[in-house]
């Protein structure tokens, strides 16, 4: 299971990357979202997954396996980072929505005129 | 208790601006809640030098399984110069920044960068410091667009964009250290690698990731391109905040973490950093003598200055991290200065391609001594801070045996002078160019506040330069702290 799941992170992360690379803006901020997922994946395989494994112990239980529990904090921590997410894409999409009205383009190679001035 | 106070005021300011609607009521408050975190932060000196380090744990959790907010000498100094560029830019800002941007949130989103930065300053939790960074993002983000001008929507679209692959780095690497430690705990996983030596190797895949993301947060050489392409576009207001305060969080993130972390790997780690603060230093002094925007050779020249901070942190030893945090202090009350003074030419002549400016010290003597001081501080003549700085990191670049680095270190000050130089015979000295097609008007609009603020920045300079040694006292012993992690650990863990 984990060997699927890095691999499909790796593929997540290579499409972010393309997408990032892209001229249209459109397809940069799609890129972020993508990557900010396959990043939310990485902390969630790293905090270790186990099949039929409980997060939370019952008040009631009498005898503890390790083997059945799993880390809560992993998923934990994803909570918060896809609400930080969902906050940067509010504000990502809006900004880019003001950036097409101000210039009337997608195209990033109109970005180039702060470098000179 | 007196920790929480640095996340409390800032918030508390917001949630009063969202209740307040008159402009001018939210700007005299937001002058107050900055003068009351200054004072606040000044509290903590004494506290520290009594008792060497404030920790506290939050909901009474025991560290490490709670978060712990903890606070050094090092953190300390940052706190209170932070909240000293926090009040002055504050000050300037009532005045600078236009009415329409103080009633769209302008003052509600800086107190936003300062929650972030002051929780930055002292989180004990890689996983909070990630929310802090996150905080003082999302508010900055915000400042860099808000007005909605052309530039600086290309602006914050880079500054954006970088910032958010940055923070992704820090975040996956957040996620492997857990997955191979088990805590968050910033003094736990240091005490974890201090016994363990051999689980390094393995460890750094998820510290390479966090180091570029702080390399990409201070702007360091090879991912600093954010930074130009955006620092000059927002208020000036703004942009002085940012060049005293963002980058200084990056690179404050990064001397905690070399302190606790990669020390042990020197091997490893220290080339990296010695080799990126000395490219730095060359190409941000090379890269700023090259423009010709008044803000933008500033900005520029971030990149030259961080670098100086980075080599005396690979230098490693107790004088010249000293050295290190003297330069952090010193350079963020200049840079934060020479922009504020850029403000206030711009508001006057509504330019600052300096090609255009032209004889300002005939006409307005102050700004040209307020520029004068904040630029030569900056490229280190005495009795300004920027000298004792400069010397300092050098002194313990040659007493570490690392000649070529001070030796390096000395020339770029040279190309450090030349574009400070550039800015003062352009802007303050020529006569105004007769060839452009436009005069530019003086136009004569109030500016007492910002000359005020600009004023006591300056004297702070004159003073820290002047006064250096008792300063470099409280940073010699900030130093003994960060060479010695022990006591971190041990009064985090309450061993």
């Amino acid at each position: 299971m984990e060997l699927i799941i890095a691999i499909f992170i790796g593929l997540l992360f290579a499409c972010g990357v393309y997408l990032i690379l892209r001229r249209s803006i459109v397809k940069v901020i799609l890129g972020i979202f993508v990557l900010s997922n396959a990043t939310n994946l990485i902390i969630f395989l790293a905090g270790g997954i186990k099949s039929e494994a409980v997060a939370f112990i019952p008040d009631d239980a009498e005898s503890l396996n390790p083997e059945l529990i799993n880390d809560p904090m992993a998923q934990v921590l994803i909570l918060k980072a896809i609400v930080i997410g969902l906050g940067i894409a509010a504000y990502i999409l809006a900004l880019k929505y003001r950036y097409f009205e101000v210039t009337g383009t997608h195209d990033l190679d109109q970005l180039k005129n702060t470098d000179q001035k | 208790m007196s920790l929480f106070a640095h996340i409390l005021i800032p918030l508390g300011f917001i949630i009063l601006a969202l209740l307040i609607k008159k402009a001018s009521i939210k700007r005299r408050l937001a002058i107050l809640f900055a003068a009351i975190n200054f004072l606040w932060s000044l509290t903590l000196i004494p506290i520290v030098q009594f008792n060497d380090i404030i920790v506290v744990q939050t909901g009474g959790w025991e560290a490490p399984y709670g978060i712990s907010l903890v606070a050094d000498k090092f953190s300390v100094i940052m706190l209170v110069i932070a909240a000293f560029i926090f009040f002055i830019s504050t000050v300037y800002g009532a005045q600078e920044v236009d009415k329409e941007r103080r009633k769209s949130g302008h003052f509600f989103f800086s107190f936003g960068v300062l929650a972030g930065v002051n929780g930055s300053f002292i989180a004990g939790d890689i996983f909070n410091l990630y929310v802090w960074f996150e905080v003082m993002l999302m508010s900055s983000f915000i400042l860099v667009s808000l007005g909605g001008e052309r530039p600086q929507m290309e602006g914050s679209i880079k500054y954006l964009i970088l910032n958010l692959i940055s923070a992704l780095f820090f975040v996956s690497g957040v996620g492997l250290l857990y997955g191979n430690l088990g805590t968050l705990n910033m003094a736990h996983i240091s005490q974890i690698i201090a016994n363990n030596k051999e689980i390094i190797p393995l460890l750094n895949p998820a510290l390479i990731l966090m180091f570029v993301s702080f390399a990409i947060k201070g702007a360091l050489v090879p991912f600093f391109f954010w930074l130009p392409a955006s620092y000059h576009t927002p208020p000036p207001t703004v942009s002085a905040m940012f060049a005293g305060l963002l980058t200084k969080v990056g690179i404050y993130s990064l001397i905690r973490f070399y302190t606790l972390y990669l020390y042990h790997d020197d091997l490893f780690w220290n080339k990296i950093i010695l080799w990126l603060g000395t490219a730095s230093m060359i190409v941000g002094a090379m890269a700023a003598s090259s423009q010709i925007f008044f803000r933008k050779i500033l900005s520029f020249h971030i990149i030259s200055q961080i670098g100086y901070i980075v080599i005396a942190l690979a230098f490693f030893t107790k004088a010249s991290l000293a050295a290190a945090i003297f330069f952090l202090v010193h350079n963020m009350l200049s840079k934060t200065n020479a922009f504020l003074v850029g403000g206030i030419i711009r508001r006057q002549t509504g330019t600052l391609n300096i090609k255009a400016l032209g004889d300002i010290y005939r006409q307005n003597p102050i700004w040209a001594i307020l520029f004068f001081i904040s630029a030569f501080s900056l490229a280190g003549l005495p009795p300004l801070s920027g000298f004792a700085a400069k010397y300092l990191v050098i002194k313990a670049g040659v007493e570490a045996d690392m000649i070529l680095i001070s030796m390096i270190a000395l020339f770029t000050g040279i190309l450090t002078l030349f574009s400070m130089v550039k800015i003062w015979m352009e802007v303050f000295w020529k006569k105004v160019p007769e060839d452009i097609a436009v005069p530019l008007p003086v136009k004569k609009r109030k500016e007492h506040w910002m000359l005020t603020a600009s004023i006591a920045m300056a004297v702070m300079i004159i003073i820290m330069g002047v006064n250096a040694q008792s300063l470099l006292n409280f940073c010699n012993s900030a130093a003994h702290t960060l060479l010695n992690p022990d006591i971190y650990i041990n009064a985090v863990l309450n061993q």
